[in-house]
């Protein structure tokens, strides 16, 4: 099923809505009734102790992750849904993985034409020049016929942010993007994703970099034991008078 | 002790006989593996219910069994079981099948399994089909992770086919107890045909292990 697009107001519909999303492992409830709706063009950051439901949360933005009750919109697609709608949906959302999942068997161009070319957004050779263009962009045009074995950390990630971008998605979703990396090449990965906050693409960035969450997010979200537990701006956030919850959360963090 | 090795040089044709039907029997019986084995991997991982139920009761039972015993049943008791009698040949070359299906068949599920979840998450984010996902994803990797270890079945396959002998299907180890029995020369004609195994494994295993090293340079 599809939801129809109303045309006058697709510019005020949000790029991801969710109410009431509940997801249970056993007895274990990973995700207990959350809403949420972020808006075309908003970056909203994801912060929170690890297993409070974050990752889960965002693969259930790309249907990754399937869910028991609730109701959730992703750029006019409402999930659960067929596969062939649930590809649509995927091309049109950008997923970067904590361990980059590049595929090891191909070049790094290789991995770049990958989804344009077998999706049949592009032609080969737009594809390829796409590919250029975006390692251009995150500063790695030199690495291009290599495979990601051969490249660090800092670089197959940004190898993999270029993966998705060459989808040219509406939507980007962050999961943990620098948990893995070595101190010294977490700043080269949020770098890329700061330029890229400012494109306007809509982002959802599930970090434990504060700092990032500060200066980049239009909105935080606190998320504690399968629940959305504070909303804010980072001014709110960061400032005095905000939640116990997460004041106790951000004085073991920063 | 007497050696006298130009009786094996006499008798080179029927010994070379032996080593084709020994090529012969493997190679068929590898085909014919590669298929049941791929059914087997196929019907345990994707299908359901029975089919997967089959699948994995046909590999533990062939994994279980000691080669010798299934030869012997397979050409004694089958035709009595039902009504169907086959050649020392055919028998031979179904029991080495279903062997090799079943060996197979875990060969290719480790490797198919073997592929990280985190691959298949990525290629699901990028919008791919599920050919898509098997044929470009899922398939090269776990082809790369299969190869050493199908090396290795192969060389099982070739070792194993001498037990045919035992039903007289005239491959090299037949051949070579035939013409020991007549000049009494066990010892030139095991050595030699001892020597002919080894050049035909040895390179085989050697590849395995060359082709799992470079792969596990390749992933990391």
């Amino acid at each position: 099923m599809r939801v129809e697009e109303p045309t006058d107001r697709g510019a005020t519909r949000p790029a991801i809505e969710c109410r009431g999303l509940t997801k249970r492992y056993g007895s274990f409830t990973a995700l207990s009734d959350v809403s949420l709706a972020v808006s075309p063009g908003e970056v909203v950051c994801v912060i929170g102790p690890s297993g409070g439901g974050k990752s889960t949360l965002l693969k259930m933005f790309n249907g990754l992750e399937p869910f028991d009750t609730g109701s959730l919109v992703v750029n006019g697609i409402a999930l659960p849904n067929t596969r062939g709608e649930l590809r649509r949906l995927r091309r049109e959302v950008g997923m970067v993985f904590q361990s980059f999942n590049l595929f090891p068997h191909m070049t790094v161009r290789r991995n770049l034409m990958l989804g344009p070319v077998s999706t049949g957004k592009l032609k080969r050779e737009e594809a390829d020049a796409r590919a250029e263009q975006l390692l251009e962009r995150v500063g790695i045009r030199d690495q291009i016929d290599k495979h990601p074995g051969q490249l660090s950390g800092g670089q197959q990630q940004r190898v993999a942010i270029a993966r998705a971008l060459a989808m040219e998605p509406k939507i980007m979703l962050f999961d943990e993007a620098t948990s893995a990396l070595d101190p010294e090449m977490v700043k080269e990965v949020l770098d890329v994703m700061k330029e890229l906050a400012h494109t306007g693409i809509t982002m959802v960035v599930v970090t434990h970099e504060m700092g990032f969450a500060r200066s980049v997010a239009d909105r935080i979200v606190f998320m504690m034991a399968g629940t959305v537990a504070a909303v804010g701006t980072p001014g709110e956030f960061f400032g005095s008078a905000c939640d116990e919850r997460v004041r106790s959360f951000l004085s073991k963090v920063l | 002790m007497n050696l006298d090795f130009s009786i094996v040089l006499k008798n080179l044709p029927l010994l070379l006989h032996g080593a084709e039907w020994t090529v012969m029997l493997t190679i068929s019986s590898l085909i014919v593996g590669t298929i049941i084995g791929l059914v087997a991997c196929f019907g345990r991982l994707l299908g359901g219910g029975l089919l997967s139920w089959i699948s994995t009761g046909y590999v533990e039972l062939f994994r279980t069994l000691p080669e010798m015993v299934t030869i012997f049943w397979i050409y004694y008791c089958f035709p009595f079981a039902f009504d169907l009698s086959l050649s020392p040949t055919g028998s031979g070359i179904v029991a080495l099948s279903l062997f090799a299906g079943a060996v197979l068949a875990e060969v290719f599920r480790a490797g198919i399994e073997a592929v990280p979840l985190g691959q298949i998450q990525a290629a699901k984010s990028l919008g791919l089909s599920e050919f898509r996902i098997w044929y470009s994803v899922i398939l090269p990797q776990a082809l790369r992770l299969m190869i050493p270890a199908f090396i290795l079945v192969v060389a099982d396959l070739v070792k194993m086919s001498g037990l045919l002998s035992a039903i007289g299907v005239s491959e090299l180890v037949y051949e070579a107890s035939i013409l020991s029995e007549n000049s009494f020369r066990y010892f030139e004609f095991f050595t030699v045909i001892g020597i002919v195994y080894f050049i035909i494994i040895f390179p085989t295993s050697l590849a395995a292990r060359r082709l799992d090293a470079r792969f596990v340079a390749q992933r990391t």
